[in-house]
């Protein structure tokens, strides 16, 4: 997602000139257009082959019957594959979808909430930088550890488990059970990206000046009214962008859920891009598996749209 | 000052929620020095009875570990040059050269960022499975496996970053134009004035992008996943190991799963201690993670 707007350099008018030097100003500007697309040649070259025929590839099978060997026998297919996916007794509407957008919705609750507590706590301490690079180690681990440790710890003889035991309740089927595993892949998801909403919160609270908040308690706010009428006010843009941003990635991911539940148990953690992949690469199913990847585009393009919309008008208002 | 009011009380919040954070990594750590039957068994215990180096041994003969860290370090290298010489390129391009279309392709370069990964993961096996003589395969892409037989296949769509050339050329824009222009009156062509005298001012954005580019082909997952499913020697770390914990009897294999993931996060994890006020600045300008 792009957030940092781009200032565009101006284009140098062409000076007039004795005909002679402007022609060899024009050989001159030739030569460096040639010069420009051989510096992009292998990007570009890249963007054709990875990205514009893939798109249309993806799109063309979306629309087709294949069995995914010869590429002459791919088949016209109209919406059958889209209907296929809300056709009563498909699972892609419930539970897929409304698990993705649970599971989308629930980090963006627990990484909110838990970041703001953090982030705003952090400000008061020391070595700030000590606790920040702690609470930023999940992101540069791969989601192969991430997972299995929390598979592990989610076990029954797992440290979640030890944990409660100690305290003397019973064992939870974490991940077992079809009522816990949503919420428990959930948490590793927020747990996870803490870091970098502490972060982006961090950025905006310093960006706050400390003389707003001398001035209220000068007038005897408390803590918890600076907070409220200060603070979150002034914090709603970094508040605004880590919700955006932490619901489009729970939008996609997948790659957690493959590690840890694979989906289940029964469909209790399956998800859209999880769907799409199982579709495509278990049974063969291009068709359906390239709409499913259609209509979850779909909703991350809206989540999108809908992000550039609101922080064009909030620009407006500042 | 009334903000430093009652510190105790962030001290509890953010040491709590540190703890949370470094727990399971130092479970992961515990976990792959126990001995057999002493992991997921009950009563938990956080602690070994004896720190013994048994599992890091048996990681590196079941895993294949030689093979598997092989192929992240290839991947990884081969992916960060390339995302690095290519938004280098096209960057300079984009900044400092005046063409018709140019605004075209930096649209066109935004655009690429709009597109969530998994778009892309049905239509590039399949381009890969069907590419034109390759693998087996005849003009048409037919009757082989195309380039998923080849170590190419794990790197390949990550070779060009949008965000990479984007970071890049935002950079290059604000370096001065006039020394470019005296290199160019003494006679020094395109790519002289490139090489010499803008890619080493760009160095400290190619940290922060290298790191960033690295650390992601590192991690990577469902695509080395992907590939690997039609060719096992192409198993990156990360698939290796969660092949192990997925295949063999987990009860016994767990403490040696540990010890292999230790393993494969310990080289970023060292790589983000040393520089992590670049990775950390990637991170802020991306606005991704």
């Amino acid at each position: 997602m792009v957030n940092v707007l781009t200032p565009r350099t101006p284009e140098r008018l062409p000076t007039p000139g004795p005909a002679p030097a402007r022609d060899g100003r024009r050989r001159a500007r030739r030569r460096q257009t040639a010069v420009a697309y051989l510096f992009l040649a292998p990007a570009l070259l890249f963007f054709a082959v990875f990205l514009v025929l893939p798109l249309g590839f993806a799109l063309l099978l979306s629309v087709s019957h294949w069995t995914g060997f010869d590429l002459g026998a791919v088949e016209p297919a109209g919406l059958d594959n889209f209907g296929a996916l809300f056709a009563d007794g498909s699972t892609f509407l419930v539970p897929v979808l409304t698990n993705t957008l649970l599971f989308a919705l629930g980090t963006v609750v627990l990484a909110v909430t838990g970041s703001v507590l953090v982030a705003t706590c952090v400000e008061r301490l020391r070595f700030q930088g000590l606790w920040r690079t702690l609470y930023f180690l999940p992101i540069v681990t791969t989601v192969v550890a991430v997972g299995n440790v929390w598979k592990y710890m989610y076990e029954p003889g797992g440290l979640a488990n030890g944990v409660l035991n100690a305290l003397g309740i019973g064992s939870v089927a974490f991940l077992q059970d079809p009522d816990t595993a949503l919420p428990s892949v959930v948490v590793v998801q927020a747990w996870a990206s803490l870091g970098s909403a502490i972060l982006v919160l961090t950025a905006g609270l310093k960006s706050i000046p400390a003389s707003y908040h001398e001035a209220a308690a000068l007038d005897g706010a408390g803590p918890g009214t600076v907070f409220r009428r200060i603070t979150l006010p002034l914090l709603r843009p970094s508040l605004l962008f880590v919700c955006v941003t932490q619901f489009l990635t729970g939008l996609q991911s997948f790659a957690l859920i493959t590690v840890m539940t694979r989906g289940g148990p029964g469909d209790a953690t399956d998800v859209a891009a999880l769907e799409m992949y199982r579709r495509a690469f278990d049974y063969g199913d291009w068709g359906t598996a390239s709409a499913a990847a259609f209509v979850l585009f779909a909703v991350v393009l809206l989540v999108t749209l809908a992000q550039l919309w609101i922080f064009r008008r909030a620009g407006e208002d500042a | 000052m009334t903000r430093r009011s009652a510190p105790w009380l962030s001290y509890l919040v953010v040491a709590a929620g540190a703890l949370l954070t470094v727990v399971p990594f130092l479970d992961m750590v515990m976990t792959s020095f126990k001995g057999p039957g002493e992991a997921g068994t009950l009563p938990y215990r956080f602690l070994p009875k004896a720190f013994a180096l048994s599992n890091y041994r048996a990681a590196v003969h079941q895993l294949n570990l030689p093979v598997l860290f092989r192929n992240s370090v290839v991947v990884t290298a081969v992916v960060t040059a390339s995302v690095l010489l290519t938004s280098l390129l096209a960057g300079y391009a984009l900044a400092k050269l005046r063409f018709p279309g140019r605004d075209l392709v930096f649209r066109l370069v935004l655009s690429t960022m709009m597109f969530p990964p998994f778009v892309f993961l049905i239509p590039h096996f399949l381009i890969l499975v069907h590419w034109p003589l390759a693998g087996g395969n005849d003009l048409l892409g037919r009757g082989g496996a195309g380039l998923t037989v080849s170590i190419v296949a794990l790197a390949v769509p990550f070779l060009v970053n949008g965000f990479g050339i984007f970071l890049t050329r935002q950079f290059m824009l604000s370096l001065p134009d006039e020394v470019l222009e005296a290199a160019r009156v003494d006679g020094a062509g395109e790519f002289t004035v490139w090489w010499r005298i803008v890619v080493p001012q760009t160095a400290p954005v190619l940290v922060t992008l290298g790191l960033l580019t690295a650390v992601d082909a590192w991690n990577e997952y469902i695509w080395a996943l992907l590939v690997s499913t039609a060719n096992p020697d192409l198993m990156t770390l990360p698939v290796g190991i969660q092949l192990l914990r997925d295949h063999v009897d987990p009860a016994r294999t767990l403490p040696i799963v540990m010890a292999g993931l230790v393993l494969s996060v310990l080289p970023v994890l060292v790589l983000f201690l040393l520089l992590q006020k670049h990775y950390i600045r990637g991170v802020m300008l991306s606005g991704l993670k």
